[in-house]
């Protein structure tokens, strides 16, 4: 199943990365032969798998990034990622200021939803009842009154692409897909055949996931889908895509022309090309790979997800 | 470009399992909402829910995932009736297989060790032995129904909240138009009937707490309205193209011909109080569809029972059907009596626009006695309301501002 077209271009490219905070800095640890940092998950401190490492995020601010200090109450790990990113793409392609926000989509995965668990721990906590067990009836009568009002906003998979969607004014249409790979690869060859159709002028296109999360950690181990050495990492990436001629005529710069996407069924075991660097992002390692991509000479991308689907996708130079 | 018509529609509701007792209650006004007895919610503000309360036949491996996450049952088997409809043992290997669902179920008393919430001994207690699922992922539905059915070419799980489920369907529909893929079975299952769910749209202020008023008490469009109530459910279609449904005889159900999808870019807990956003995926709908809004003759609202909702979808609605055009279609508010849906809804409710378009019935609002300010529409509050005309319009408005409208035609044999 596959799309041809040589007039779809990418002209922004946004990423937060274990290898850096921004799209330059991942792209160029990356060149460099780069590797993530890595730290332990204090939650799983005492068990059999204390001393398990994750990779680590470097420093960034993102209240400055995000540029909207209010909104960030309302932001999971996963939401702050994704609108950095977003903002990075968005902004550099200027599309606010090229498109209108009826005719720009947005397209994007979500990884595995969790909760902080520190956010919980006081609603559950006064949750138990003397025998030690969790009781219902002290959650409404305690429990809930000290939770965040905001908590369904930090658990629900489709609020970090609805804030972005509030933050860069995007109004076009929108799909959004979860939990792994092969669903963020979905989004991407959305936004291109959105892009390519004419449905849309511009398509912001990416995803973000925190794999870190230590209840996540705890269910990719249990369904085995780490493989030996592999740790899990944090991550976002986002791409414009738009038509280039718009890109010509605007005097944008243009990354990359996208020839061809294709998302396929497979029989065969997860492949992720990042994960020996940076670690497996799961959701946003197809939109980090393809950004990457952009400005490496690995032209031709490949990525197989857990949920054994096989995402190609061949760039080349524009002319 | 194809023709699409839905020739399988598999639905489990709060008022009925399988198509034709979930229409009955449509056309009775039979309410699904009741006290909640899946859990001790006596100390919750919020009492009331729409639940599933027919046992399902489910293979072993679905019942062990359903007992933990209902609405995974649910979805697999919507599409055992979806599919047994259209005729289908299998997923053919060109079919888009596409289901919407909003959230997790999360099982607060799995982090719980020895009276004190403790990750790490819950986590190690998981990773020794005593398996403990942490998480069910949204995918889990999808990918059961494709090893139980065969595989399709694609399996994807949208998480576009209360829109999730319709645009599922506008996307299977775009595709098998199109001729991307020679099928597509989609649709939309849900279940926040737990202590979270609950609790966590209750400290929202989404749900209304007339927990004395049973079943009427979600109420679309009312003057008394003060909050939407929960539930739970699936449903599930297949769409093919009408030539090949036809030529192999197949019972078409009706053509679906339109979608638009918008996003507000608002606000994450309110619409767009413009209406913007809800006008331009219906307007968007009609033009994919190739049709005026003179030709629809009924609406399926989105119709939640919460204040702002409810009275900007009126407004949007009376704008695209301007020209006192809207006085004229006749809309239902099925909510009223299925509770919301969430991810599950949009199909839901396809499958109550079918039932519009099959036996020429629209499913009156029993909840609604008086219009609220700013509510006005062609509401239908009486019982056996006749059908007359071609085209329907349902709405879908999600949570986080993402819209999506549909148009499907009568079939006419």
């Amino acid at each position: 199943m596959s799309v041809r077209t040589g007039h779809v271009v990418v002209t922004g490219r946004g990423m937060l990365t274990p290898l850096g905070a921004t799209a330059r800095a991942s792209t160029d640890a990356w060149q460099k032969g780069g590797r993530a940092t890595r730290h332990t998950l204090s939650e799983l401190s005492g068990t059999s798998i204390s001393d398990a490492e994750v990779a680590s995020l470097p420093e960034f601010n993102a209240s400055a990034r995000i540029g909207n200090r209010r909104m960030l109450k309302f932001m999971s790990d996963a939401s702050v990622l994704g609108c950095i990113a977003a903002k990075e793409a968005s902004a550099e392609a200027m599309i606010s200021k090229r498109f209108r926000p009826e005719r720009i989509g947005l397209y994007a995965g979500a990884g595995l939803a969790a909760a902080n668990v520190d956010e919980v721990r006081e609603m559950i906590q006064a949750s138990i009842d003397e025998d030690g067990e969790f009781s219902c009836r002290l959650l409404g009568e305690s429990g809930l009154r000290v939770a965040s009002p905001l908590l369904s906003f930090k658990i629900l998979p489709n609020i970090p692409a609805c804030l972005i969607s509030i933050l860069e004014c995007i109004r076009g249409p929108s799909l959004l897909f979860t939990p792994w790979e092969g669903q963020t690869a979905a989004a991407l060859l959305e936004a291109w055949q959105a892009v390519d159709d004419g449905e849309v002028d511009c398509a912001l296109a990416g995803a973000s996931d925190n794999a870190t999360h230590p209840a996540t950690y705890i269910h990719l181990k249990q369904a085995r889908l780490l493989q030996d050495g592999e740790i899990p990492a944090p991550g976002a990436a986002y791409l414009v895509f738009e038509r280039e001629e718009t890109a010509v005529r605007d005097g944008q710069h243009i990354y990359a022309r996208i020839r061809r996407m294709e998302l396929s069924q497979t029989d065969l075991g997860a492949f992720d090309p990042l994960a020996e660097r940076m670690g497996r992002s799961f959701a946003a390692a197809p939109a980090i790979l393809m950004a990457l991509a952009c400005e490496t000479q690995e032209k031709e991308i490949m990525i197989r997800g857990v949920d054994r689907q096989e995402f190609r996708a061949v760039l080349e130079e524009p002319e | 470009m194809n023709r699409v018509a839905i020739t399988g529609y598999g639905v489990v509701s709060p008022i009925g399992t399988g198509c034709r007792p979930f229409w009955h209650s449509l056309r009775t006004g039979q309410s699904g909402i009741k006290g909640i007895s899946r859990f001790d919610c006596a100390t919750f503000n919020v009492q009331l829910a729409a639940q599933v309360n027919d046992e399902l036949s489910l293979p072993a491996t679905v019942a062990d995932i359903a007992a933990e996450d209902p609405k995974v049952g649910f979805a697999y088997a919507a599409a055992r009736e979806a599919l047994a409809q259209a005729k289908l043992d299998q997923l053919p290997t060109d079919t888009l297989l596409h289901l919407g669902v909003s959230l997790e179920t999360f099982d607060l008393h799995k982090v719980i060790h020895k009276g004190r919430v403790d990750f790490a001994a819950v986590a190690q207690r998981s990773l020794t032995g005593q398996r403990v699922r942490f998480q069910v992922p949204l995918d889990t539905a999808p990918t059961l129904i494709g090893e139980s059915f065969g595989r399709p070419a694609r399996t994807l799980t949208n998480c576009s909240a209360c829109a999730a489920g319709a645009q599922a369907i506008g996307h299977g529909f775009r595709n098998v138009r199109a001729g991307r893929f020679g099928s597509a079975v989609c649709g939309g299952f849900d279940s926040l009937v737990n202590p979270l769910g609950i609790g966590g749209f209750e400290l929202l202020g989404a749900l209304t707490t007339d927990n004395d008023r049973g079943g009427g008490a979600c109420r679309p469009f009312d003057a008394s309205r003060n909050g939407t109530v929960l539930g739970e459910g699936a449903a599930v279609m297949v769409l093919e193209p009408m030539a090949r449904a036809v030529a192999q005889h197949k019972h078409v159900l009706a053509e679906i011909c339109g979608y638009g999808s918008s996003l507000d870019a608002h606000s994450l807990s309110a619409p767009d109080p413009t209406g913007n956003g809800a006008t331009r995926a219906m307007r968007a709908a009609l033009d994919d569809a190739g049709i005026t809004p003179q030709q629809i003759s009924h609406i399926n609202t989105h119709g939640t029972g919460t204040h702002l909702n409810d009275q900007i979808e009126a407004m949007a609605i009376r704008e695209v059907f301007g020209n006192g055009l809207w006085e004229e279609i006749p809309v239902s508010a099925t909510k009223s009596i299925t509770g919301h849906l969430i991810a599950a809804a949009g199909a839901v409710e396809v499958g109550a626009c079918l039932l519009v378009l099959n036996e020429g019935v629209i499913p009156h609002n029993p909840s609604l006695n008086r219009i609220g300010r700013g509510c006005e529409l062609a509401h239908v509050t009486g019982r056996n309301t006749t059908f007359e005309g071609e085209y329907v319009m349902t709405n879908s408005f999600g949570f986080g501002g993402q819209n999506c409208s549909l148009v499907l035609r009568k079939y006419d044999r």
